[in-house]
């Protein structure tokens, strides 16, 4: 489950802050700011050339290694090396903040002008990064910064997802697999968890804003994971008749597909996010799922490496930048994997679309 | 006392020939070869990356501080026989415990709080395994389990910040004579401890009784009391850790020594202690307990990947764990 992994460590920023949920429509930063395209962070060849000449070197310490932060990482080292900047070291905190203060400390010896991390607790990260600030390191975050960071002097930016966007998307999804109009279970993510609420409420947002004859008919909060089947499984018994289900992502959302062919059910669609190899392979072999939402994970390292190299010469960045999302269907399957993870669709999904 | 002290190479051991005896001798220095290896491999390696600058070396020393300290407690109960695989959960327990203790009511109750949590946790642990007499391995897999729990439901899962600067500066970041803080809790411990091990009749129970507890009981010693002792030593020991982790990060957080189980018994291992018991070495621990924070700082410095470096930190310890172990074999 590499995405709710990453889930977790946001976790720690939702209970420092109040100011997380989207009010109208957009996501919020962490710390209440407003988004930023990531399209905004542009460097001309003059500027390019400009930071080749530096010889500058980076340094990418993780929180943990997953297919997401395989993907943010690839994203990283290809800008990295397209600027000319050598990447010197990349860790792996495997969750532990005191190994990743450890981590931070050891990349220091290579000398790094850039750190790309994704902090393991932002509200006790400063202590972990305050080295590297103190040694004039240009940081520039994943989806949070360390609580008392001050964005432009501490830091360069934090780069994360535009959550509104993809829960906005995976409605959109719904709506025209479902020809606007049916009625809809929804799953959602039943914690205090960033990433997931501000998902989960933009596609209930955006069916009661958007479309007038579809309507949420059925609602299944998840706190437990490990529980999804039960929870689809008493969803499905007291709604046999659904015709689409929303799922806060993708593995839970593979439990309510056992749980409808288990029912004999072919007809109820699932929209759900974050690309997984089986429920793409049943989307794209004509099963339940109609569309998985997926993020441009591989854009948020290519941005956040970008971002902290423009610093380098003097271009300071927005706050908080985010990265489109795209739904993912049959048809877009392949051009999908790509844009989210930089990687060609896995084996099976490319034989099963032969 | 007519106990034996244990010696450079086990006095018990039945019927020792002499070319064995010099294969054993070699192994006693294994860990230090080994060390001296790859440090200088990494020496050699790295000596443009910073390797060898003083800030890097003195960062190896600070980050292995409570793995080390964890390390000596193994030493005792792993020569008394027993294990204990609750330390990390201890180690969080404790330091969440003297975190929320020390904002409250400051640095002196939280410590003795954390470190009271320790030793109560080694109690519950020592009482189980002497006197109920479950196997050790089992009672600590299980309160291993229990405990991150209690971990993570005392602050549900909030890392807690720690700004007394006393306590960061006393456990942390602070320097005595210009000497980091954390290297004088590891100097002490070590010394201490390696006293305690080698030179007193505490040191020479723990051993007979891990050697063979039948005879020790005969010739007097009260076994359960012993492996009483060092469950608790190891708690005491493990919560110290929690300490200087929260010192350090100035925070405490559920998943502190969640993953330092492994390392702190490869580094016991790889420095000499017989893990099931009668033979050990608090030095060779420190020994150890360095080599793996060295390998960690020398394959990141080195620019490996994260799944390169785990491959090649695997392999090596597994030839660290070989050669020091099969000579000890039966």
């Amino acid at each position: 489950m590499p995405r709710f992994s990453r889930l977790s460590a946001l976790a720690a920023a939702c209970l420092v802050s109040t100011s997380l949920f989207a009010a109208d429509g957009a996501t919020v930063g962490p710390h209440g700011e407003k988004p930023t395209p990531a399209a905004s962070v542009t460097l001309t060849d003059a500027e390019i050339a400009k930071i080749k000449e530096g010889k500058y070197s980076a340094a990418l310490v993780w929180h943990e290694m997953s297919e997401y932060t395989g993907a943010v990482d690839r994203g990283a080292k290809d800008e990295f090396a397209a600027l000319g900047i050598d990447v010197v070291a990349q860790t792996d905190a495997g969750f532990d903040a005191a190994r990743q203060q450890a981590d931070v400390e050891t990349v220091l010896a290579k000398k790094p002008t850039i750190i790309l991390s994704l902090p393991v607790d932002p509200a006790t990260a400063a202590a972990v990064y305050d080295p590297a600030r103190k040694a004039g390191v240009k940081l520039a975050f994943v989806d949070n910064s360390p609580a008392g960071y001050e964005h432009g002097k501490d830091y360069v930016t934090i780069v994360s997802d535009d959550l509104f966007q993809m829960g906005s998307k995976a409605a959109d999804a719904m709506a025209t697999a479902l020809g606007k109009k049916g009625k809809l279970g929804y799953i959602f993510h039943d914690a205090d968890f960033y990433v997931t609420n501000q998902r989960d409420q933009a596609f209930k947002k955006t069916i009661e804003q958007d479309y007038p004859d579809m309507s949420i008919v059925a609602e299944a909060g998840m706190a437990d994971p490990a529980r999804a089947e039960e929870i689809a499984q008493g969803l499905l018994t007291q709604n046999p008749d659904l015709d689409g289900i929303y799922v806060a992502w993708a593995e839970p959302a593979l439990s309510l597909l056992s749980s409808l062919k288990a029912a004999g059910n072919t007809k109820t669609k699932i929209v759900t996010l974050d690309l997984n190899e089986p429920a793409a392979l049943d989307m794209v072999k004509g099963g339940n799922f109609a569309a998985i939402v997926a993020d441009e994970a591989y854009n948020i390292g290519r941005t956040a490496a970008r971002a902290a190299a423009a610093s380098l010469i003097g271009k300071e960045a927005a706050p908080f930048l985010v990265v489109d999302s795209l739904a993912v269907t049959k048809d877009s399957v392949l051009d999908g994997w790509k844009a989210s993870l930089n990687k060609d669709a896995p084996e099976s999904i490319v034989e099963a679309l032969k | 006392m007519s106990q034996p002290k244990q010696t450079a190479t086990p006095s018990s051991a039945p019927m020792e020939r002499p070319p064995l005896l010099k294969r054993i001798n070699l192994q006693q220095y294994v860990v230090y070869l080994g060390f001296l290896a790859i440090f200088l491999f990494f020496a050699i390696v790295l000596r443009d990356s910073g390797f060898l600058t003083v800030r890097n070396l003195s960062n190896i020393v600070l980050q292995t501080a409570p793995a080390t300290i964890m390390a000596i407690g193994l030493v005792f109960v792993l020569s008394a026989g027993e294990i204990d695989l609750s330390i990390g959960s201890i180690v969080a327990v404790s330091a969440l415990a003297a975190a929320v203790t020390i904002n409250a009511y400051g640095m002196a109750a939280g410590v003795v709080v954390g470190l009271g949590a320790g030793l109560a946790i080694g109690l519950v642990n020592g009482v189980l395994v002497a006197y109920v007499r479950l196997p050790s391995f089992l009672v600590t897999l299980a309160t291993m389990g229990l405990f991150a729990g209690v971990a993570r439901s005392l602050t549900d899962l909030r890392s807690i910040p720690v700004t007394d600067s006393a306590f960061t500066g006393f456990f942390g970041s602070g320097a005595l004579l210009g000497i980091p803080s954390l290297v004088w809790w590891t100097a002490i411990a070590i010394l201490i401890g390696h006293i305690v091990y080698r030179e007193t009749r505490f040191g020479a129970h723990v051993l007979a009784t891990g050697d063979n507890n039948r005879a020790a009981s005969v010739s007097g010693i009260s076994v359960p009391r012993i492996r009483l002792a060092v469950m608790m030593l190891s708690g005491g020991l493990a919560a110290l850790a929690g300490l200087l982790y929260a010192g350090r990060l100035q925070a405490a957080k559920y998943t502190l020594g969640e993953t330092d189980l492994m390392t702190v018994i490869a580094a016991v291992i790889v420095g000499g202690t017989l893990l099931n018991g009668g033979k050990g070495s608090v030095v060779g621990a420190l020994v150890g307990s360095l080599m793996m924070g060295m390998l960690n700082n020398g394959l990141i410095l080195m620019g490996l990947s994260v799944s390169d470096q785990m491959i090649v930190r695997g392999l090596i310890i597994l030839a660290a764990v070989a050669v020091s172990l099969r000579e000890k074999a039966r």
